[in-house]
């Protein structure tokens, strides 16, 4: 460390999501042990039992905000941390989840998922009063966002060691065409297939596009994307104008939503 | 030298180091480790990317450096011997040459270039090359070894000491003395290349006039509209080198590596300095700096534009912003206003 006198107090929360920032924490393998002696690890239900302290300078929030419960305890966590780090897709744009930002009842959903016959199970009052669901940084500041669904080792591990070190994280936005031309790949769009790499994050090293398959914009949104100029694009390559916001709004979450309010 | 003897003289040429050259994957072409002969494939156009990814790779470590020291990191001593490589390529190392080997030398690119052995080889033009307008169709030096392929033989020019060794290897497969025939097959060859070209930028010679009196037209604008501000363009022009630098700590902070990587004046942070102020926010400012810079600019510092007439550009920007529609689209606003052209 650096800057740091002691090891800075780290917790890893989780809201509505899959667990896999988690899971993909515990997943980098070569790093894990480091993971765990470099910082003060905390609340990381995944790993350890339950510990509790009352302050933690790094608060690394997975998930997206879907109950008055989790909304009450996000609030908790930014009053008792200095930093808080939105990790992964669904804390930084909502997720997929944000898909149905619209049904608001339990009742609706169940029935939504399950037909008329979708009875609301008691068990669901545990988890308190349903909200639409949203990315954290709608209610609480967020100091950095690391997308991905799931984070990237490569992504997470820079960013989230300079936070340890006590040093800033270098913001650079870049799309995932630039990873995609660092691996020397062609482009999807040249040959009339869709893919979403100019209007996605980059992160993930180009993943798919270099086992050809084409990005689906699972890192959230690029800063400098340009969304009318891309539907256009891919309205061009014979998508429906339906198909491609549906497409873009599967990971881009509240800030395709604002994007395209926006045209 | 005869086609026959060309396998041996490539075994020749790999003995020398780790052998690059293009190979065809699916749809496109791109510049691999070659292991057998059979791999190589000349008969192509273009790579995705150019072979500056030899001297200037989209990734690499400058730096290693723990708690209290660092260690400057170098590249590897190996040899890398790339064939294959035509005119503009090669042109467009020679610009890279002078930028990074200049009045400051930048180590790692000159260790990169040093280990470097450049084989040319000849091209025939397809519908997007544009080198002849740019004036990099042919080549006189820049490479150790150049191959022009006609029918059954090859010629071989050698352009340094380097190539010049290999050469004096290479003997026996070479013949000394070209005939009369020969000479005139190469002319033929020549001329008939020369006429093959069917895409050119209009006015090349006065562009940089006509991007300074277009400096603020609305076609800027309208290309900015389009561009999906994605680098591509950056990352495939054989002349862009611009880097973003930095460092990266282990997971055990402890210890960590200094990076350089590719960048793109198309990126929205690109002109951004301390203080979180930015020069170019937006498309249109992002999109007139890489073509004025790339056209115009660097004519007054180093005599020539950078644009080596590859077409990669052209090939690959999904939304065809390249040299040739941004060129045509400010000659137009030049003819419509100033009544300078009559092309």
């Amino acid at each position: 460390m650096w800057q740091r006198e002691k090891k800075p107090v780290v917790g890893i929360f989780g809201f509505s999501g899959c667990a896999g920032d988690q899971l993909a924490i515990l997943h980098m393998e070569d790093s894990t042990i480091d993971f765990f002696t470099s910082a003060d690890i905390k609340f990381f239900h995944m790993a350890q039992s339950h510990q509790e302290v009352p302050k933690v300078d790094i608060a690394l929030v997975e998930g997206s905000i879907n109950t008055e419960r989790q909304l009450k305890e996000l609030k908790e966590i930014r009053e008792m941390a200095d930093v808080v780090v939105a990790l992964g897709t669904c804390a930084c744009y909502g997720g997929i989840q944000y898909l149905g930002e619209d049904v608001e009842t339990f009742k609706e959903r169940m029935e939504y998922v399950y037909g008329k016959s979708g009875e609301v199970p008691e068990f669901l009052d545990l988890v308190g009063q349903p909200r639409p669901a949203q990315p954290i940084s709608e209610y609480i500041d967020v100091d950095i966002m690391i997308p991905g669904c799931p984070i990237s080792a490569e992504n997470f591990v820079p960013i989230y060691t300079k936070l340890i070190s006590g040093l800033l994280p270098q913001k650079y936005p870049m799309p995932v065409c630039v990873e995609c031309k660092y691996e020397g790949n062609d482009c999807f769009l040249l040959h009339g297939k869709y893919c979403l790499g100019p209007v996605t994050a980059a992160g993930c090293n180009a993943t798919c596009p270099s086992i050809d398959i084409s990005c689906i914009g699972c890192f959230g949104t690029y800063e400098g994307a340009n969304y009318p100029s891309m539907i256009d694009k891919l309205k061009e390559i014979g998508l429906s104008e339906e198909e491609v916001i549906r497409k873009l709004k599967l990971f881009g979450g509240n800030k395709v939503e604002q994007a395209l309010k926006g045209d | 030298m005869s086609k026959e003897k060309f396998p041996e003289f490539v075994e020749l040429i790999k003995s020398k180091g780790k052998l690059f050259g293009p190979v065809k994957q699916k749809e496109k072409y791109s510049f691999e480790e070659i292991k057998d002969f059979s791999e190589l494939d000349f008969d192509y156009q273009r790579t995705i990317i150019s072979p500056k990814k030899f001297i200037t790779p989209a990734k690499y470590s400058t730096l290693r450096f723990v708690k209290f020291g660092q260690t400057e990191v170098l590249p590897d001593d190996e040899p890398q011997i790339v064939m294959g490589v035509h005119p503009c390529d090669i042109h467009a190392i020679k610009i890279l040459d002078r930028l990074f080997l200049g009045n400051i030398k930048d180590p790692y690119y000159a260790k990169r270039r040093e280990n470097l052995i450049i084989i040319g080889h000849s091209c025939l033009p397809d519908d997007k090359c544009v080198c002849q307008s740019t004036g990099t169709d042919m080549v006189e030096d820049g490479f150790d070894l150049f191959l022009t392929e006609l029918d059954d033989f090859y010629l071989l020019w050698v352009g340094s000491d380097k190539g010049l060794g290999i050469a004096i290897e290479a003997e026996n497969l070479l013949e000394e003395n070209v005939s009369e025939e020969e000479i005139q097959e190469y002319v033929r060859w020549q001329q008939e290349r020369s006429s093959m070209f069917t895409t050119s930028i209009p006015s090349y010679k006065y562009l940089a006039d006509i991007i300074h009196l277009n400096y603020d037209s609305d076609v800027w604008e309208q290309f900015g509209e389009k561009c999906l501000s994605c680098g591509t363009c950056s990352l495939v022009c054989p002349t862009c080198n611009c880097f973003h630098v930095d460092d990266k700590i282990m997971m055990n902070a402890e210890e960590g590596i200094r990076e350089r990587m590719l960048d793109s004046c198309t990126l929205p942070y690109y002109s951004m300095v301390a203080g979180n102020h930015d020069f170019r926010p937006d498309r249109t400012a992002r999109l007139k700096l890489y073509y004025t810079h790339k056209l115009k600019e660097y004519i007054g510092r180093w005599g020539q534009p950078s644009c080596v007439g590859c077409g990669r550009c052209i090939a690959y920007c999904p939304v065809d912003i390249n040299v040739i529609t941004v060129s045509n689209a400010l000659f137009e606003e030049v003819c419509e206003t100033q009544e300078v052209c009559d092309q």
